[in-house]
């Protein structure tokens, strides 16, 4: 399988006077339809890893390629339009649109792209929900629905427009051990289904450990990468 | 388009007190403007017309010595034929004599008129309390403070002596009332021939009267009329009469679009940080839609759209307001007799005006929160969950 996200020489530092290294020359590379977790401490980078990965922010030197073209020279335009093909977030605070109903969250990313919404696109939608059993709440306000629901909503809403990459930070941070058990279930299930590519933070060593790799980020280096067979 | 559209009246529909505060807002601002210049206006009509509307806009007078008009039926005809704007023009022939009651004596003005035309101009029909008008020779009609001074009764006679020292009679067939005490007090109405045997003028008048339809281009008209007639007659015109009153007008008009600015302002500032508080509260779902991929442009948008919706909707209601408001006004601020303090003058290209431009100022008010949205970085949302 080819590479889908390479990373070369990252570094990212805050700061102009007092500077803090937060990434150290990562050197990375994810395969496409993998499914991956990013354990490491508390501050030791791992948003800041992810959040470079997924175009939301840059690195301060290094060169980041998403499905084998280069992102960090592109402009703000055509980075909104990678995101929004390409790459779904699934966030720890899930951030739907509060203003929304789920299935219209659902719906977002891909009436971003296109405003004609087709009944083919809201059957998708439906699909999704489905799949990740909320046909019956599809039409809730997001604040109208349970912290699990409203996470899973933000599964659905990521793999809305069939992207190659679902970045997830810490998707499970505030769930309880059963929901936590599900989601990762059905981010696998979809993995395999779709072949869509996972890189997920944990901290949840057991969870971890149910990947196909994991990376371990300590002090914004690079300590121990591990394959596990599946 | 469509997507920042939805987004944005979604933002609106979900804060519903908010939106609801700002549009009143703005219509309380649209309804104050609409309301102040229709008063204004209203206001201004009713003096210029008190002051002109029952007066003639332009006389004619003569600069010779015996201060008689000849030929006026060629002068009278030719201005007929010239501007259509010239509307109830008439003859007049006038004298000073003294009237004397007892031991008493006032200086009165004899007013000859060709009654059924100078009536389009004065109205006097309408506004005799007493009587009829004068119809056969040496009859006449008198004003109420004149009446009240003489104390005198339809039928009684008035005793006047010329400047040629003689004595003639006038039998009183009622009584005006003509709103001005000075008037009331020195005309005397009566038959143009009366006058002119009165006066033995033959068939020469002292004035020749008329109206415009045009009452602003009273001036322009009495130009035009002016280079037509022969040079020893003089052309006045109620603007030139009533300069102090225009400027004084003027004064008016401009503190009323002082107000109507500040308004505007304040309007316009509502938004303005009503909006760039929207953009705080939305911040998360800016950032948000960013991640998931909206262009900037789009972000903007969704903040221009929420100003241009809070502006439309606070037009409407505004202008309804501001008409509620003048029908108020005119039905329950009235005069004694029942007539409104103020005739508003309702003009429609004014109240579209008015929303017209706090619709652009709501949405020129958006402009500079719409910029924050465009330039929020999705990062910092993302960052501080
Ligand atoms: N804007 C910033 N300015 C300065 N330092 C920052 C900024 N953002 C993050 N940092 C620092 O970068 C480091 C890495 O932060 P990051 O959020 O990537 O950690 P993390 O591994 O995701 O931690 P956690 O598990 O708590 O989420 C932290 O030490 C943090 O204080
Ligand atoms: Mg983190």
């Amino acid at each position: 399988m080819p590479n889908i996200i390479t990373l070369k020489n990252i570094n990212k530092v805050y700061g102009t006077t007092i500077k803090t290294q937060v990434l150290n020359n990562i050197n990375l590379s994810f395969e496409e339809g993998s499914f991956n977790s990013i354990i490491g401490a508390s501050g030791s980078g791992k948003s800041t890893l992810l959040n470079i990965m997924g175009t939301l922010d840059n690195p301060t030197d290094g060169e980041v390629f998403i499905d084998s073209k280069r992102t960090d020279t592109m402009n703000k335009n055509e980075l909104a339009d990678l995101r929004n093909q390409t790459i779904g977030f699934i966030f720890q605070f899930h951030y739907l649109l509060p203003e929304f109903t789920c299935l219209e969250n659902v719906l977002m990313p891909y009436q971003i792209q296109s405003s004609k919404l087709t009944k083919d696109h809201i059957n998708r939608a439906e699909e999704l929900l489905d799949l990740v059993g909320l046909s019956n709440v599809k039409n809730n306000l997001a604040t109208n629905m349970s912290g699990g629901q409203q996470q899973r909503t933000a599964i659905a809403r990521a793999l809305m427009n069939n992207p190659k990459i679902v970045l997830a930070d810490e998707p499970t941070g505030n769930l309880d051990s059963e929901s936590t058990e599900n989601i990762y279930q059905l981010m696998r299930d979809i993995n395999k289904k779709f072949n869509t590519t996972f890189i997920i933070i944990t901290h949840d060593k057991g969870i971890a450990e149910k990947a196909d790799r994991i990376v371990e980020i300590i002090d914004g280096k690079v300590k121990m990468e591990m394959e596990l067979g599946s | 388009m469509r997507l920042p559209f939805q987004i944005a009246v979604r933002f609106l529909k979900s804060s519903k007190g908010q939106t609801g505060l700002i549009v009143l807002g703005i219509a309380v601002g649209v309804s104050v403007q609409i309301f102040i210049g229709s008063l204004i206006q209203g206001l201004q009509d009713s003096i210029i017309y008190k002051t002109t509307g029952t007066s003639p806009q332009i006389n004619i007078s003569s600069t010779s010595d015996d201060k008689l008009l000849p030929n006026y039926n060629d002068i009278v005809d030719k201005i007929s034929r010239l501007d259509r704007r010239i509307i109830n023009l008439s003859v007049t022939s006038d004298g000073p004599v003294l009237l004397i009651k007892d031991t008493n004596n006032y200086s009165v003005l004899v007013r000859g008129m060709e009654l059924e035309k100078s009536n389009k101009i004065y109205n006097i029909k309408n506004r005799m309390y007493e009587g009829k008008l004068p119809k056969n020779d040496y009859e006449a009609i008198i004003g109420k403070e004149l009446q009240e001074e003489l104390d005198a009764k339809i039928g009684d006679t008035l005793q006047i002596i010329k400047n040629s020292g003689e004595v003639s009679q006038l039998t009183i067939t009622g009584f005006f009332n003509l709103n001005v005490a000075a008037l009331n007090k020195t005309w005397v109405i009566t038959t143009l021939q009366t006058s002119q045997k009165l006066f033995s003028t033959g068939d020469k008048v002292t004035g020749i009267e008329m109206q415009v339809t045009e009452l602003f281009k009273a001036d322009e008209i009495a130009n035009r009329v002016s280079s037509k007639i022969p040079s020893d007659l003089k052309v006045e015109n109620w603007k030139a009469q009533n300069e102090e009153l225009l400027s004084g007008l003027n004064g008016q008009s401009v503190s009323s679009i002082m107000i109507q600015i500040f308004v505007l302002i304040a309007v316009a500032l509502a938004i303005a940080s009503v909006l760039a508080i929207a953009v705080l509260q939305k911040s998360k779902q800016i950032g948000i839609l960013k991640a998931m991929g909206i262009i900037d442009r789009t972000a903007s948008l969704i903040l221009l759209f929420q100003g241009l919706l809070l502006g439309i909707m606070g037009s409407i209601l505004g202008v309804l307001l501001g008409l509620l408001l003048s029908y108020i006004f005119s039905k329950f601020a009235l005069t004694p007799d029942g007539q409104p303090i103020v005739p508003l003058k309702i003009e429609y290209g004014f109240i579209a005006l008015s929303a017209l431009i706090a619709l652009a100022s709501s949405t020129v008010a958006a402009v500079i929160p719409a910029r924050r949205s465009s330039k929020l970085n999705p990062i910092e949302v993302i960052r501080n969950a």
